[in-house]
Formats: structure tokens, sequence, C-alpha cells
């Protein structure tokens, strides 16, 4: 696939790609922290518990969105 | 994602003993596929002294963040098995879980160990990601679940 077509950065970003094994963990946390660079959150502090996954996952796309 | 920060915690983790599982994208980190994400998805083993360890990790590596306290293993163990976890750094969080619906926990993920720094992390096997990503509607885990069945030639009965 030589060429994949986004229509966001945040799309882009998440998108999966290919490294070497041999250093795939440096070159993962690098990519999240340009990640973070290029879309700054505010994320609340502390513990918050869910009864199911799609409760834990409309809270991340709250914060996600601002809410 | 602060990688000081990260390989903190799965320091801390080893040390007390946590019985757990990494899934989700930092977990495909480890195995090459790289995408972006400020979450730490994890199982963990669902057991009070489990738990106890969880806790006592967080402390080590959050130097003794009171909101820590708040992770409750009766909860953990009962009607919140999902348990998300925002420490003072701001540069990632945990989403720490002891069962997903019925099909999956701890016990039911194939895992292998992987070495970081001289950290022994355990990691979901690429096989175990897909079977976990494959079957849900949201488009990020569908889009992983085939870079996942492409790179590393997983299908049929994976």
């Amino acid at each position: 696939m030589p060429v994949q077509r986004f229509r966001s950065g945040e799309e882009m970003n998440a998108a999966p790609i290919r490294v070497p094994s041999g250093d795939s963990f440096d070159r993962f946390v690098r990519h999240c922290a340009r990640y973070r660079a290029l879309f700054p959150r505010r994320y609340p502090r502390g513990v918050f518990r869910f009864r199911t996954i799609e409760e834990a996952q409309a809270a991340r796309e709250r914060v996600a969105n601002g809410g | 994602m602060d990688r000081d920060e990260l390989l903190r915690v799965l320091r801390a983790f080893e040390m007390e003993g946590l019985e757990y599982v990494l899934i989700g994208a930092t977990a495909m980190g480890f195995h090459g596929l790289v995408r972006a994400t400020e979450d730490v998805d994890l199982f963990v083993r669902a057991t009070p002294e489990n738990v106890d360890r969880l806790r006592r990790a967080l402390r080590a590596a959050y130097a003794d963040d009171p909101s820590i306290e708040e992770i409750r293993t009766t909860e953990l163990l009962g009607d919140y098995p999902s348990v998300r976890y925002y420490p003072p750094s701001g540069d990632l969080f945990f989403d720490v879980m002891t069962r997903l619906g019925d099909a999956a926990s701890f016990e039911t993920i194939e895992a292998e160990v992987k070495e970081v720094e001289g950290i022994r992390v355990r990691v979901a096997t690429p096989a175990a990601l897909y079977r976990m990503k494959k079957d849900t509607v949201r488009p990020l885990d569908r889009r992983d679940a085939a870079a996942l069945r492409e790179r590393f030639k997983l299908g049929g009965n994976d």
C-alpha cells in the first residue's frame, strides 16, 4: 500500500504503521509524543469506574470531545 | 506518552509482581505496529491480592497520588470491571480491566513476554489482539484488526 489517504491529521495518526521489531517500543512512544504535541488534550485527574466497555468508551469520547 | 513515565510504571508492575497483560495500541506497539494512543490498556488477574499489587505499583510510580486509593477491590472484582486512572502527569492514562463482557479476561488472553530496558512486559499476542478487535464496531479497532491480520498473516481460526 504505497499511498494512504486521510481526512485529518488525527485519522492519519490513528493508522497503524509497520516498524522493525527491534526498535518498535521507542518508535511507538515517539509517535505518541508527536501526536500529543499536534493534538494536545486536557484530561481529568483521578479514577473513574465503568460497568461495561461501552460506558468506558463513551466516557473516553466525551473527554476527547472536550465534554 | 512519555517514555520514562511508561517505563517507570512497567518497572513498578514487575517489582510488585502484578499479574497483567497489556492489550490495545500499547501492545500493538510492542509488536511493531505503531499508532498513536494516550492510554495503556491492561487486564489484571481478578484477585484481591493482585488489585493490592496494582495499587502498590501505581503508588510507587506516582508518588502516593491519593486518588489511587479509589481503585477499590470490591468494585473491580464486582460490578465495575473497568477502571480508568488518570495520573497527575497528564501524559497518559490507564484502562484497567478484570474482564471484558463474558469473553475476555486475564486468564483467557494469550500472552508473551517482551523485554524493554531490562523490564519484562507481558503483552497479548498478535492473534489474541486480533481476536479482540476483529468483531468490534469501532472503526479504529477494525483498522487495527486489519493491520494485525496483514502484518501477522492472521485469519481463519485466529
